[in-house]
């Protein structure tokens, strides 16, 4: 049986540039939910700083994306 | 796009759908290509405000079912994205165009779990683009409107820095706010509903590869292709929910810092 | 340059346009789209739906504000009934404690009257009892006089008959007896 692969390198750096963002978020989300676990009033104060995070820490991720596209 | 190839005397190579697929235009008039997706978010204009407008229109005080539904969606919006993040003072002003773009958004993605249908009107990144665009726009007017010309030395100046490191610290704030912002505030939506869309078509192709092939353990194979993408169907599901979320709730985010720029 | 290529690219659409690229007549479709929704949403749905929001919290309000007047009507009846309560209270108060007053007053009097009553009534006994006193005693003195003299003449054999003499002898004896009486007294 023989297998062959093909397809564009840049998956493979964007899916190691993935690596970052998805801890990151996940640090994000860790401290807002024990933020919120431990003090339920301030949710509404933690939530956009929470999605705030999310932005900018997903804002890696997706520019591996986009050079994952664009670059060739 | 990776392609599997799979033994030859299986019956030829594994073509998956990729990302520069699309289906052909219904018609074409100039260079003007009407496609499905633009059925489907024309289509949704027409839901939306369907269903709202009759949701609306008899304004009771004891709500009746649809009212009800309709109020729940419109008080989701107004109160625990708008009222809560903008904050209870400002608020008004952004609930129609938080609103829309909710509605608009959470519809088109959901196309994607509608049997047929199955395609995220987002999974195309134009219609993220302009969203993006749009509420770039809006929440740099409001930032203008509300603060003057200030308002740009107020969101890439951060307050409580020391003057040394703001030359380190003033490009990533431009850069940050201004560039990076739109640009990830859009390619989310895109990526995630193009991503959702692409496992589903190629699970799907997977599965008619698979049965197609003449083993009976290939055959059999496409069993855990089918559990795996009814799994990945349900995420899906829910992402398409929370992405729709997420872009609204930023979009407030970022028109909350606009029109309190000074306190921040 | 630096795609993996195994195979050749199986892909028929290679060259179809990048996926990050902009499809204009797809923008102008979901601009145009947006818009009608943005304008519906504006125009009708949002100010109906704010609207009734509107309506229902006055509903609301104006079932609190009239559910506390009642209750303000309430209390204040209340505190009337109390007030005429506190009122009916004292003027009973009073009016018991006039009439005890009074009783005792009456009392006062009756007393009064009774002890003044008795004084007088012992005082004129006493007067009675001290003029029929004198009475017996003038009486006595009288008779003993006569009885003694006669006594006397009788043992004496001697008439004593002259009145004045005798008269001043039972005077003496009498005095003298009182003088005694009145010595042993001291």
């Amino acid at each position: 049986m023989t297998g062959e692969i093909n397809g564009s390198l840049n998956l493979i750096g964007y899916g190691l540039s993935a690596i970052g963002g998805a801890i990151g978020v996940g640090l994000v989300f860790a401290a807002y939910i024990n933020g919120v676990a431990r003090q339920p009033e301030a949710q509404r104060v933690l939530q956009p700083l929470a999605f705030l995070g999310l932005a900018l820490t997903e804002a890696l991720a997706i520019l591996g994306l986009v050079f994952a596209f664009v670059l060739k | 796009m990776i392609a599997l190839t799979l033994p030859a005397q299986d019956g030829g190579s594994f073509n998956p759908p990729s990302v520069t697929s699309h289906l052909a235009p219904f018609f074409t008039i100039g260079g003007f290509e009407f496609t499905k997706q633009m059925a489907l978010v024309l289509l949704s204009v027409v839901i939306i405000a369907w269903f709202f407008v009759a949701a609306a229109r008899k304004g009771q005080l004891v709500p009746g079912r649809l009212q009800f539904v309709g109020e729940m969606g419109y008080g989701f919006v107004r109160n625990s994205v708008a009222k809560d993040v903008i904050g209870a003072k400002d608020f008004k002003k952004y609930v129609p165009l938080l609103f829309s773009l909710f509605f608009f958004i959470l519809l088109n993605n959901l196309y994607g779990t509608i049997p047929w249908i199955q395609l995220p009107s987002f999974s195309h990144v134009t219609g993220a683009y302009f969203l993006a665009l749009l509420v770039y726009v809006v929440w740099i007017g409001v930032g203008i409107k509300v603060n003057g010309l200030r308002y740009f030395k107020l969101a890439v100046v951060p307050s409580g820095v020391p003057w040394y490191i703001l030359p380190l610290v003033v490009p990533i704030e431009i850069i940050s706010n201004f560039v990076v912002r739109p640009m990830t505030h859009s390619l989310r939506l895109f990526a995630t509903m193009l991503a959702g869309h692409l496992i589903v078509l190629i699970a799907g192709s997977g599965i008619e590869f698979l049965i197609a092939q003449e083993s009976w353990l290939l055959k059999g194979t496409s069993i855990l292709v089918l559990a795996g993408a009814t799994a990945m169907y349900m995420l899906e599901a829910l992402i398409m929910v929370l992405q729709a979320y997420v872009f609204v709730l930023l979009t407030a985010i970022y028109i909350e810092g606009a029109v309190h720029a000074d306190s921040h | 340059m630096n795609n993996l290529m195994v195979l050749a690219s199986v892909n028929a659409a290679d060259a179809a346009p990048s996926p990050l690229s902009v499809n204009w007549s797809e923008l102008l479709v979901v601009a145009v789209g947006f818009a009608i929704l943005m304008f519906i949403v504006v125009k009708f749905v949002v100010p109906m739906f704010e609207k009734t929001f509107a309506d229902r919290t006055e509903a609301i309000e104006g079932g609190i504000a009239k559910a506390e007047k009642a209750q303000a009507e309430a209390s204040a009846a209340l505190d009337e009934y109390k007030q005429q309560l506190v009122d009916a209270r004292t003027e009973a108060n009073r009016i018991r404690e006039e009439a005890r007053s009074e009783g005792a007053q009456i009392l006062a009097d009756l007393k009064e009257k009774a002890a003044a009553e008795s004084a007088r009534i012992t005082e004129q006994a006493q007067t009675a009892i001290a003029a029929e006193r004198q009475a017996a005693v003038v009486s006595l003195r009288a008779e003993v006089g006569s009885l003694a003299t006669t006594l006397a003449g009788r043992i004496v054999g001697e008439s004593l008959d002259d009145d004045a003499r005798s008269g001043r002898v039972v005077d003496r004896f009498l005095a003298d007896l009182e003088k005694q009486s009145e010595g042993a007294a001291k």
